[in-house]
């Protein structure tokens, strides 16, 4: 366990945690089979993939979209469930589906509006009126590449990055939410 | 310079990579100018002093290669299109199937 896990247990409700209780699964359409892989996402999840930098709920899985015809499927841990393998046999042959859940970190800021630290800090706009419920965006932080999304609900934002980055990334992040 | 990606939005220009004139087009090695060709297509550019299309690279974003049309005497950025699309035009133009 990291030593930011260790952190969490007595974090306040706004405060940052590292989400270590979630499979995170890439999926990326097969050329020309995009049409195909949707209705198929639609049968298995009850909502299409999103075509724009957004993040929809579907049944206590979130789907983000992580650039053209790509998405990360973030499922929480179930025990006797592996979250991938299901996905690598539902979308065989329409999508490369790879486990991603090892590589990246998700960090979690539970705070209904940016801090102005973080709306000042990154590249895109973080204004409440711009970067809205449901939002993704793909970018950097002082050159540590991150994939942002608000929670569809509006309760929090995540962060992922690469897991090699983690500390450093959470370590900025925890400065920025202040 | 902010670059407007058509997948992400608008979008500073640290984000992106740059590659290059976005119009020139490998050519087809069984010609029998082959070699000529070659050496133009790696070697030979215009030195366009107004709009041109550039190849960028969303690097630090969605991973997209884009084709940009800057204007190179002021950075007037005229239309930005996803590479893949320019291709498929492209492809479709010349009446191949690739
Ligand atoms: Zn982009």
């Amino acid at each position: 366990m990291s030593e930011l896990a260790n952190h969490t247990k007595t974090a306040r409700a706004s405060d940052l945690i590292e989400r270590n209780d979630v499979t995170v699964t890439n999926i990326a359409a097969r050329r020309g089979a995009r049409a195909s892989l949707d209705e198929l996402a639609r049968a298995t999840f009850g909502v299409s993939l999103p075509s724009t930098p957004k993040a929809v709920e579907a049944g206590g899985t979130l789907i983000v979209w992580a650039g053209p015809d790509q998405w990360l499927i973030i499922q929480k841990e179930e025990t006797g469930r592996d979250h991938y393998s299901e996905l690598a046999k539902t979308f065989n042959g329409l999508a490369s589906v790879i486990d991603v859940t090892e590589s990246r970190t998700i960090f979690r800021i539970s705070q209904a509006r940016p801090s102005p630290v973080l709306s000042r800090s990154m590249g895109i706009d973080f204004h409440d009126a711009a970067f809205k419920p449901g939002d993704v965006a793909i970018t950097h932080v002082s050159h540590l590449g991150v994939i942002v999304w608000r929670l569809p609900d509006g309760t929090a934002y995540d962060f992922a990055c690469a897991r090699t980055y983690s500390r450093d990334f959470g370590d900025w992040l925890r400065k920025a939410k202040a | 310079m902010r670059i407007n990606c058509p997948h992400c939005g608008l979008r500073s220009n640290d984000e992106f990579s740059y590659l290059g004139d976005a119009s020139v087009v490998r050519p087809d090695p069984a010609a029998p100018n082959a070699t000529e060709a070659f050496y133009a297509f790696g070697y030979e550019r215009a030195n366009i002093a107004g709009p041109m299309q550039e190849l960028w690279y969303h690097a630090a974003g969605c991973h997209a290669w884009l084709v940009v049309t800057r204007d190179t005497r002021n950075h007037e950025i005229l239309d930005v299109k996803s590479a893949q699309e320019v291709a498929l035009e492209r492809q479709k133009a010349a009446g191949t199937a690739q």
